[in-house]
């Protein structure tokens, strides 16, 4: 099967230096797991392939693409050229726009169907199928049953990357390819840069515009459910019990009764 | 409100006695009338007098009266207790542009975050304009959300074929012409902006933390520099940046708007099923149904039994994890796991702050606990004082009763 991984420059979140971004990584581990992973970076610098190879991709494709131009449409146009089965890309970029666009933009370019979210792929007895499991947040999943090929996008919940090999990472070859002519610069919408600045958090159940005290009590807890609390002082354990089973099913957390339950 | 501030200059001044003709020319005040504003001054004789019952030879006081008035204290009057207004609905008859709210609404509900993306469009729709909700039948309580009209969106959750829905989404908006369009920056509103964005060539400001009609913001390069623009077309809402709609109810009308359909043409997608967590082995900081126990759980095989019985994930206060009890990772509190769950059940914890701190998030607390005065007691929704032992025992009769009829039945 082959699998080209979308590799792009990431920003360390603390020191700010150039990295591979973690999820990336992560997606070079899935990809191990299925076939030969390739890499393909559009950008001017290749230092974030090479450490990409030390993190287990088989070859790299570099595409030199000036700063600040839209690196799509070369992407599409290697990606149509070559005809991948699988393209594994981050859902996020790290440090750089952090849109998640560029999955979407190239599903869209080259026609391809995009699951997003996975965390762990597998092929399955069908030939061209894969069966992917996709997060749905709180450990939740669905797991697709879909043909290829087509674009996939990693969810940080996915396995941790492989350990970083120093001598795979210089034995690796990385192939200079040029961007096809007439790709145009990328023209977002007009944006304003300043420094981040925090902004306060949001209290849960605070009433909007109510004073100090209100968000104080929102904060710790004694707004809401709590103020409205109900005490019950010894009462019967059975009693007890079935007071307890009625509030968490109210609160839906538990399943009603007369579902049989699953062993 | 904050009072106003005083000004001793202008009081004085208000105070002074006109001077006629002729008399002194020192200024002389008139002390004994008050400025305006500040308290009145308090007068005890007459207001003893006012505390005087009437009648009677003996003179009588309600000393638990204070009443500034002169003359005796009058029955109380028997208030009529406020009634309950209903919150009158608020109508926008034409809206002068459109303001369009894609929500994730799982399970045919608003999520909280969902509710703050509508509080944004409400912030962007200002006086004129009209907040239109994208939602599925089912779904309650748009119009307290602050949605003044409702296009009925839905889609059988059973299926997923998201590339569908974004080409019915475009459809829609395409037939709304909406002047902006928010969604919730979920995993699933998320990737339907992204579909849309890329279907309809529009460009998307993703993770808005600030919404307003001058500009939105959004993190960029690791959150070291913020992007500001006019708001756009498309724009997502990350979550716990705005606040809700707190106004009056509004109307949520129902618009009838026909988009093409787009049945017929098969997906890429074979099969989808949805595996629900195993609270068993989730992670705690996942985990929607916590029950943990404390040191005033004696027998700790109980409530192993009584864990998975409920389907919640275990958890434990520092002492039972200190002594070996329970596995380090299961701790709860500031040193622990800091939870995000729904309902968190506690059983023999008497709820210390750093305990706490690690509950702080949950919606709903339930407590078992023997000592009425404890910390934990005062923090739950239900809040019960027996012994955890006994309720323990019964809770798994009870569950033990309720699945032999749940098996009978099916
Ligand atoms: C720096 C620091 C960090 C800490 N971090 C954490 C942390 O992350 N998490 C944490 O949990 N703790 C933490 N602690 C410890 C914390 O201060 C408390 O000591 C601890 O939470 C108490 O645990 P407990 O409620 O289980 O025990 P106790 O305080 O002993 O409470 C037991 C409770 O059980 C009740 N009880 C007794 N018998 C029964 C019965 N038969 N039925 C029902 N109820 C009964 C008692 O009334 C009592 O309320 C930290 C402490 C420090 C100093």
């Amino acid at each position: 099967m082959k699998i080209a991984v979308l590799v792009s420059t990431g920003r360390h979140p603390v020191s700010g230096a150039t990295v591979l971004s973690r999820l990336e990584a992560q997606a070079i581990r899935l990809a191990a797991g299925l076939g030969e992973p390739l890499g393909l970076h559009a950008g001017p610098e290749q230092a974030v392939l090479r450490e990409a190879l030390g993190q287990g991709l088989v070859r790299g494709e570099h595409i030199v693409v000036p700063d600040g131009v839209d690196p799509v449409p070369a992407l599409a146009a290697r990606l149509a050229a070559t005809k991948p089965d699988l393209i594994l890309a981050g859902r996020r970029g790290q440090g750089g726009d952090e849109t998640g666009l560029v999955p979407y933009a190239l599903a869209e370019t080259l026609d391809l169907p995009l699951i997003p979210d996975v965390v762990a792929m597998a092929s399955d007895d069908e030939a061209g199928t894969l069966r992917l499991d996709q997060s749905l947040g709180r450990g939740a999943l669905r797991r697709v049953l879909v043909r290829g090929p087509l674009v996939v996008t990693i969810h940080p919940d996915a396995p941790a990357p492989f350990a970083y090999a120093y001598g795979q990472a210089r034995r690796g070859t990385i192939v200079p390819l040029d961007a096809a002519p007439g790709t145009v610069e990328g023209t977002g919408p007009t944006v304003e840069e300043r420094p981040y600045r925090r902004r306060p958090k949001l209290v849960k159940g605070a009433p909007t515009g109510g004073s100090a005290a209100e968000r104080l009590k929102a904060a710790t807890g004694e707004a809401g459910t709590a103020a409205s609390g109900r005490l019950l002082v010894d009462p019967d354990p059975d009693e007890a019990a079935r007071e307890i089973l009625a509030h968490l099913r109210q609160i839906g957390v538990l399943a009603p009764p007369t579902r049989p339950s699953i062993p | 409100m904050s009072r106003l501030r005083r000004d001793p200059r202008a009081e004085r001044a208000a105070q002074q006695i006109a001077r006629s003709d002729g008399a002194s020319p020192r200024p002389r005040y008139d002390r004994t009338q008050r400025a305006t504003g500040g308290r009145p001054r308090r007068d005890p004789r007459a207001e003893r007098a006012g505390q005087r019952v009437a009648g009677g030879v003996r003179p009588r006081y309600e000393i638990g009266q204070v009443s500034r008035g002169e003359g005796p204290v009058l029955a109380p009057r028997p208030q009529a207790a406020p009634e309950a207004v209903a919150p009158k609905i608020l109508i926008l008859e034409a809206p002068a542009f459109l303001i369009a709210v894609v929500p994730d609404a799982a399970g045919g509900r608003l999520s909280a975050h969902d509710r703050q993306v509508l509080g944004a469009a409400r912030t962007l729709a200002g006086r004129d304009g009209g907040v239109v909700i994208l939602a599925p039948d089912a779904c309650e309580g748009i119009g307290s959300a602050g949605a003044d009209r409702w296009v009925r969106f839905g889609d059988d959750a059973a299926a997923y074929d998201p590339a569908a829905r974004a080409a019915r989404l475009a459809a829609t908006l395409g037939a709304l012409a909406p002047r902006h369009v928010l969604f919730p920056e979920s995993l699933d509103g998320g990737d339907l902006a992204r579909r849309v964005a890329a279907r309809m060539g529009a460009p998307l400001f993703g993770n808005a933390e600030v919404v307003a009609a001058t500009g939105v913001i959004r993190p960029a390069r690791g959150r070291r520099v913020e992007q500001r623009a006019m708001p756009g077309l498309l724009t997502t809402v990350a979550p716990d940046a705005v606040a809700e709609y707190g106004g009056p109810p509004r109307e949520a009308r129902l618009l009838d708007v026909e988009a093409a359909s787009m049945a017929g043409r098969t997906g890429p997608i074979l099969a989808a099923t949805r595996i629900p967590a195993d609270p068993a082995t989730v992670p705690l900081t996942l985990a929607d149904f916590v029950t943990a126990a404390g040191n005033g759980i004696r027998d700790l095989d109980t409530f192993r039994r009584l864990v998975p019985a409920l389907r919640a994930t275990p958890g434990a206060s520092r002492v039972l994890c200190d002594a070996g009890l329970m596995p380090r990772q299961t701790q709860v509190g500031a040193s622990g796991t800091v939870l995000a769950a729904t309902c968190y059940f506690a059983l023999g914890i008497s709820g210390a702050p750093q305990h706490l701190q690690g509950v702080a998030g949950c919606e709903h607390v339930v407590a078992v606990n023997t000592d009425l005065h404890a910390a934990m007691i005062e923090r739950a929704g239900l809040a019960i004082v027996q012994d955890a032992q006994t309720v323990m025992e019964a809770l798994l009769r009870r569950l033990a009763v309720e699945a032999d009829a749940g098996e009978q039945v099916a």
